[in-house]
């Protein structure tokens, strides 16, 4: 088949999925896909006088690839605009996915996918990655990387040459004319890249010059093109094409061998041929005719004219140069073989280095030196092993078995669980569980161990006998908090991110049901008599626009497996420890009471946030208690544990590595003989009382989290996160008495370095709180706050996460900070910290360590899989751009315009009507969309508690995106597709 | 006289219980306790009643209450003051998992009450289709919430919103006044002009059940399907279905349809605002002129209950095949006649009416029909 054969074949595939006109009968699965989802536009249409009229019938355009466009768009009268695309970096910038450089990067920025996997890299080095399978045509490629309809659009609805004749018309179905702005979506700075590149800067005209591609004035369609009949011996194979051999040799499984190739000169080999050079060297060998239609010039640029062939199969394109098949023979055999599993290399040439010299000894006077040429093409299956870098351990919760012989680890960094002997204080084994483990609990008999996995969301059964992980058991999202009941019939599991409490039968390993927790349920603590679990949460309720925050601690009743009540904790937000006292007469918090509604200035007036105890009687009632004191505070308040004779409780700090000792009697002496307005109003604020029963601080290794004594009150294990290690406290003493090693690596990392100063709250005045205070675990406290000084109430901002934003600069709502070494250098010590700001070398690793927090799996569309029926309505109304009744919604108005993949943000700033009375600004930055659903409240300010009061309540113009026109079923299918993003 | 005699004997129904001598007769609740503004309750329009053990929840015009039943008092009331997110409350349902209430607010959305804490869900902060909601229904890990522009579907682990409209299901009107769940795999709402739709739950698909008739208000054929496509109530048990319309009520057995018109059947009107269903045999409807039962399908057998506006004594009117059979008259009987809101509880049965809730105790409740039973001894004597 000859080329113009070939690219009316491109085309009759995409029409005849497209074109109404073709046939009444041509309806596939496709095209239903494509026109269900602008079934509005299509009744509407059909009840205007155009009845059936196909251009009345908007269809969803789809990728078509390269090779389509490149039928028209080729030969010196388009001048030659596909081979230009093809000697671009646009055209290698899949392939330089595979190289290690972009493995660094997405480690850096916190992606724990394959970069060629990953759709956050792809949006920017390929074409359609944000498309599903049916909106791309089964020519289309996206090893193609960054091809023409990445910047005009998928092509199926304009790509004919009578609709690319009108211009207009093009555009109006789909064609996109870029402007240098759209090419800074994928081209702003990115921090990954400027990393690893030291690129701080794109120049977009420069840019614009090097891609050049005009269509000439005179343009004219290329004419056909014939490729080489096959040869008459029926026993030659058939060239098929680097396309059908890149569907196995293309991962990293085969060392990354298609994109090795894309990156090399061979596959540039047909697109040069249309360059001057190849034009100068044509004449100079008496060839008249352009060199990209010269046998001569072809029988070493081009596969297909390179050895005899049973001719070309369709998947074959002559743009693809030196394809595998110049050196390793036509492949239609060995492919077919490899389809059937028998990947064999019958059919397939022997290379030697006679194969390399026909077309490269004395090629135009070049020297050829095989061996580094060799090298340079070098494409084995196997790749180099890099070096593993140093895996912590991060231990943040234990547990001691029943018959109190060990303790269970959980340890985050390395997804095990270590086990500690007791008697001899070592650690004896590590379990591999699942991604993330959070929290440990036993059965009452000791016999299993149940493991949280934030990362996966699951539990990990471990038979303790064996070791060994024997099975997990899905649960909600974020799992952190796990405890059986007191007959070891249910497991109590805190879905942290999704707000509910999994009740796991033990005996079936199935979750039985599902309940309401607050807001990032935490921990948990079952009550002396087995009959209550105390739950503790981290983020507050929502309340009213700047009202101060009401967080909760939510209490099971574990007869009936139900929620019995609902504990208000005032004033108070990231509530994690929680242990009973003995009697059973009360229960004790952590809690921090974070002054968000204030400038943070009042720092020095040692109240912006304070730390302590909540008391829970009984009886309902509340009590809250500071453990800072003026000069000492006690930042970030993390695990409680009360001694088996209820007199000491100890808490950890993870902010000042120290572990705090609470005279129990004392303070509840303290709260019995005051009054009921001292207990409710002075006491929650009162820096000076905890000198009253705060009676000994000691001091930890870095960032101590859970605790625990044991049952004999003899001794008390702290998990000492950043140290990868147990502290070993004597009660009697007060004071450590072993560190017990759980193995980590001893070296201390640039990202580990960072860790600890992102936990620490030694760079802050008086250490009163670390960046872990704000972003707990690198994520939201979700609260809205009045940072600068510039009065009560001016320019409230939401606190967002810092999951995946290493590429979304600039930084602040305002967007005035550039950078991330802006945003934590100075500005944070004048605004935030009040004390000398980071060292350059404490800044960049508190830099790099928080471009590595990763952003966690979409729970709403795990990678690869496709869209729900909701999702995919609700994609076309991301997209769309008519309003229900035919409007055109203007190209700045879209939601897909600012908030542009693969980050959903263009990085700009806009001023979408959100601005309040007290705001100073109006226009504001366009926050990315990744992973939405988990980073609530909305906008700016964060007015809005959920994705649907942006557009119901804060949305009456119509300036956030035209939202109006849209009915109930349609936001609704629009937030389900945002969830997925 | 003899042929006459013989006739009748032929016409007579085969069933030993339709065969069943006048004396036979279906329970009655002859004791009844009322609870109103002067006892407690917040508002004397009850709109909705849910039994929760030894618990009954109210839904009124003016707030939400909970009675004790064991000290048959209202212990807690709730107005929106106390944190209920909107004042009606049209529909209550316990989930039997969590225990958590969920609320049907007219014209405020839905609501969770879960361990005292409200949580509201409205059409402007979530996906729920409209805020004027009628019934409220648990199916398995999902909430059904009946509005006046379609049903949503809230899946409670997953957060996602679906609505059911013209545009996706056989809803010709969009006016859901009830929605029940069978306990196994459907879902029937009740619908405004639409009839009774029937959603299945494993294959996603929709069966509708409209009135062969059309929109008539006349019967043209007997019990050929739903007696009005006007659908007020639907109440699922045990593979048959319970229904009440605008003009009569009816029953479904899965093959046979059988309507039940007031001036046949001695039900105090056609004009029936809800149902609830005891058993295949026992159904209870509220209508506008007082509360009907269904008390024994296959006798035929029906219950009236109705108040003298003047006297305020109760009356009950025992039926069957539509002939009186006899009538008790009780010292007090449901609080009004205008009865809108039903549950059954164990042997007791709560009534939601225009002034106040009653409380019918079902001591010595027995199904079917008995040969002089208790009730009629202590009416007697």
């Amino acid at each position: 088949m000859n080329e113009i054969q070939n690219s009316k074949q491109l085309r009759r595939s995409s029409a005849s999925v497209s074109a109404i006109e073709s046939s009444c009968f041509g309806f596939v699965s496709n095209f239903v896909l494509r026109i269900s989802n602008f079934l509005p536009v299509v009744l509407f249409s059909l009840a205007g006088p155009v009845l059936g009229a196909y251009e009345a019938v908007r269809r969803q355009p789809v990728y078509v690839g390269v090779r389509a466009c490149a039928a028209c768009h080729d030969g010196a009268g388009m001048g030659y605009q596909c081979s230009l695309w093809q000697q671009s970096k646009h055209a290698r910038a899949y392939a330089v996915l595979a190289r290690p450089e972009a493995k660094a990067i997405a480690e850096l920025s916190g992606i724990p996918q394959e970069p060629q996997s990953s759709p956050m890299c792809l949006g920017c080095h390929a074409t359609g990655a944000h498309a599903e399978d049916w909106e791309k045509d089964e020519t289309f490629r996206v090893e193609d990387g960054i091809q023409c309809e990445h910047c005009h659009g998928p092509g199926s609805e304009y790509m004919t040459e009578s609709v690319m004749r009108d211009r207009e018309r093009a555009m109006a179905a789909g064609l996109i004319m870029p402007a240098a702005r759209d090419c800074m979506i994928c081209h702003e700075v990115k921090g990954s890249h400027v990393a690893l590149h030291d690129r701080t800067e794109f120049d977009v005209l420069d840019g614009l010059k090097k891609i050049a591609h005009p269509t000439p004035a005179k343009s004219r369609l290329p004419q056909p093109r014939r490729l080489p009949q096959g040869e008459s011996q029926s026993d030659l194979a058939a060239h098929v094409g680097v396309f059908a051999c890149a569907e196995c040799h293309k991962g990293p499984d085969k060392g990354y061998q298609f994109s090795k190739w894309r990156m090399s000169a061979h596959q540039r080999a047909f697109a040069v041929l249309t360059t001057e050079k190849a034009y100068q060297i044509a004449k100079e060998q008496g060839i008249q005719e352009p060199p990209s239609r010269s046998e001569s010039c072809l029988r070493c640029h081009a596969t297909a004219h390179h050895d005899p062939a049973g001719g070309q199969e369709d998947t074959y394109s002559i743009y693809e140069g030196v394809g595998c098949e110049a050196c390793h023979g036509p492949g239609s055999r060995h492919a077919e073989q490899a389809r059937r599993a028998n990947p064999q290399t019958a059919g397939l040439k022997e290379v030697t280095k006679q194969t390399c010299l026909g077309c490269h000894e004395n090629a135009h006077g070049k020297p050829f030196d095989y061996e580094q040429s060799l090298a340079r093409i070098a494409h084995p299956t196997k790749i180099a092993q890099t070096a593993e870098k140093p895996r912590y351990k991060t231990p943040l919760n234990l547990a001691l078995s029943p018959d109190g012989s060990e303790l269970y680890v959980a340890c985050e960094a390395s997804h095990t669980v270590i086990v500690v002997d007791l008697a001899h204080r070592q650690k004896v084994a590590e379990i591999a569980v699942g991604g993330h483990p959070t929290d440990v609990a036993f059965t009452p008999d000791g016999r299993r161990a149940y493991v949280s996995n934030r990362l996966d969301d699951t539990v990990s059964i471990v038979d303790v006998a064996a070791r060994k992980q024997i099975g997990t058991i899905p649960v909600g999202d974020e799992p952190h908090g796990v405890l059986t009941d007191r007959a070891g019939k249910v497991l109590y599991v805190l879905n942290t991110s999704s707000d509910s409490i999994s009740v796991i039968d033990l005996a079936t390993h199935q979750e039985i049901k599902r309940l309401a927790a607050s807001r990032g349920p935490w921990s948990l603590s079952l009550s002396p008599d087995g009959s209550q679990v105390y739950v503790t949460n981290t983020l507050s309720r929502f309340v009213p626009f700047r009202s101060p925050s009401v967080s909760e601690v939510t209490i099971l009743d574990t007869r009936r497996n139900v929620i019995e009540d609902r504990r208000s904790i005032p004033g108070a937000n990231l509530l994690q420890g929680v242990a009973w006292h003995p009697s059973g007469e009360f229960a004790l918090i952590t809690l921090n009471r974070t002054k968000n509604l204030v400038p943070m200035t009042r720092l020095l007036q040692g109240w912006t946030i304070t730390n302590g105890l909540g008391i829970l009687w009984k009886d309902g009632r509340v009590d809250q208690v500071l453990l800072d004191s003026p000069g000492m505070a006690f930042p970030d308040p993390t695990d409680v544990a009360v001694t088996p004779d209820g007199r000491w409780a100890l808490v950890t700090s993870s902010g000042l590595n120290c572990l705090g000792v609470v005279d129990v009697q004392k303070m509840i002496a303290m709260l019995e003989a005051a009054s009921a307005h001292n207990r409710e109003h002075v006491f929650p604020n009162h820096l000076g009382k905890s000198t009253e029963f705060v009676v000994r601080h000691i001091p930890l290794e870095h960032s101590p989290r859970g605790l625990l004594i044991t049952p004999d009150g003899k001794t008390a294990f702290i998990a000492n996160a950043l140290d990868d290690s147990l502290t070993v406290i004597d009660p009697d003493r007060w004071e450590p008495v072993a560190r017990i090693d759980l193995g980590g690596p001893k070296e201390i990392t640039t990202v580990r370095l960072g860790e600890r100063i992102f936990h620490s709250a030694d760079n802050t005045f008086q250490r009163q709180f670390s960046c872990h205070t704000c972003h707990p675990d690198g994520h939201i406290d979700g609260l809205t706050y009045d940072i600068e000084p510039d009065g009560i109430g001016f320019n409230p901002v939401d606190n967002r996460t810092l999951r995946g934003i290493l590429d979304t600069a600039p930084f602040k709502w305002e967007g005035t900070n550039p950078s991330l070494q802006r945003q934590c250098g100075p500005r944070l010590a004048v605004f935030f910290t009040r004390i000398q700001p980071f060292t350059p070398e404490q800044l960049t690793a508190l830099d790099t360590y928080i471009c590595t927090i990763p952003r966690p799996p979409n729970r709403y569309r795990p990678l690869g899989a496709p869209l729900t029926d909701a999702q995919r309505r609700g994609k076309a109304m991301f997209e769309r751009t008519l309003t229900n009744d035919g409007r055109v919604i203007p190209r700045e108005n879209r939601c897909i315009t600012c908030h542009c993949p693969p980050l959903y943000t263009d990085r700009q700033r806009h001023d979408v009507g959100t601005k309040l009375q007290y705001d100073h600004e109006s226009r504001f930055d366009v926050p990315h969309l990744n992973n939405i659903y988990d980073s609530t409240p909305y906008l700016h300010n964060g007015i809005a508690p959920t994705l649907e009061e942006i557009w119901t309540v804060y949305n009456p113009e119509d300036r956030h995106g035209v939202t109006n026109d849209m009915t109930k079923d349609q936001l609704n299918d629009l937030i389900e597709y945002l969830k997925t993003l | 006289m003899a042929h006459m005699m013989c006739l009748l004997m032929c016409l007579l129904p085969a069933s030993s219980d339709a065969a069943a001598a006048p004396d036979r007769l279906p329970y009655v609740y002859t004791g009844w306790r009322h609870f109103t503004v002067e006892n407690g309750l917040p508002n004397d329009h009850i709109f909705a009643v849910k039994a929760d053990g030894p618990k009954v929840w109210v839904g009124t015009e003016n707030g939400l209450a909970r009675i004790d039943k064991a000290a048959a008092k209202v212990e807690k009331v709730w107005l929106e003051k106390d944190g209920l997110p909107w004042r009606v409350v049209t529909a209550l349902e316990v989930c039997p998992k969590t225990g958590d209430l969920w609320i049907g607010l007219f014209g405020g959305g839905l609501a969770r009450l879960s361990g005292g804490r409200f949580d509201h869900w409205h059409q402007l902060n979530s996906g729920l289709v409209n805020d004027v909601v009628y019934g409220v229904a648990i199916e398995n890990n999902h909430v059904w919430a009946a509005t006046t522009a379609g049903a949503s579907r809230y899946n409670t682990v997953t957060g996602e919103w679906t609505t059911y409209t013209e545009k996706n299901s056989p809803m010709e009107e969009i006016w859901n006044y009830g929605v029940a769940y069978d306990g196994k795999e459907k879902v029937y709402l009740a619908v405004w002009g639409s009839g009774c739709l029937e959603f299945d739950t494993r294959k996603e698909n929709w069966k509708v059940y409209l009135d062969p008739d059309g929109e008539m208000e006349i019967d043209l054929y007997r019990d050929d399907g739903i007696i009005h496509v006007i659908v007020t109530g639907v109440s699922p048990v045990e593979d048959v279905l319970w229904l009440s319309t605008y003009f009569g009520t009816c029953r479904y057995d899965g093959r046979h349809w059988r309507g039940f018109y007031a001036h046949e059947t001695g039900l105090p009107s056609d004009f029936t605002n809800n149902v609830k269903a005891r058993s295949v045999n026992e159904c209870y409807f509220a209508t506008d002129k007082g509360l009907g039962v269904v008390a024994h399908f296959p006798h035929e057998s029906v219950v009236t209950y109705t108040r003298d506006p003047n006297t305020l004594r109760g009356k009950a009117q025992i039926f069957q095949a539509g002939k009186l059979l006899t009538t008790v008259d009780m010292e007090t009987g449901t609080p009004h006649n205008f009865t809108i809101a039903l549950d059954v509880d164990g042997n007791d049965i709560w009534v939601g009416t225009g002034k106040g809730l009653g409380w019918g105790i079902g001591n010595g409740y027995y199904p079917g029909i008995r040969e002089n039973p208790a009730w009629l001894a202590r009416k007697e004597q």
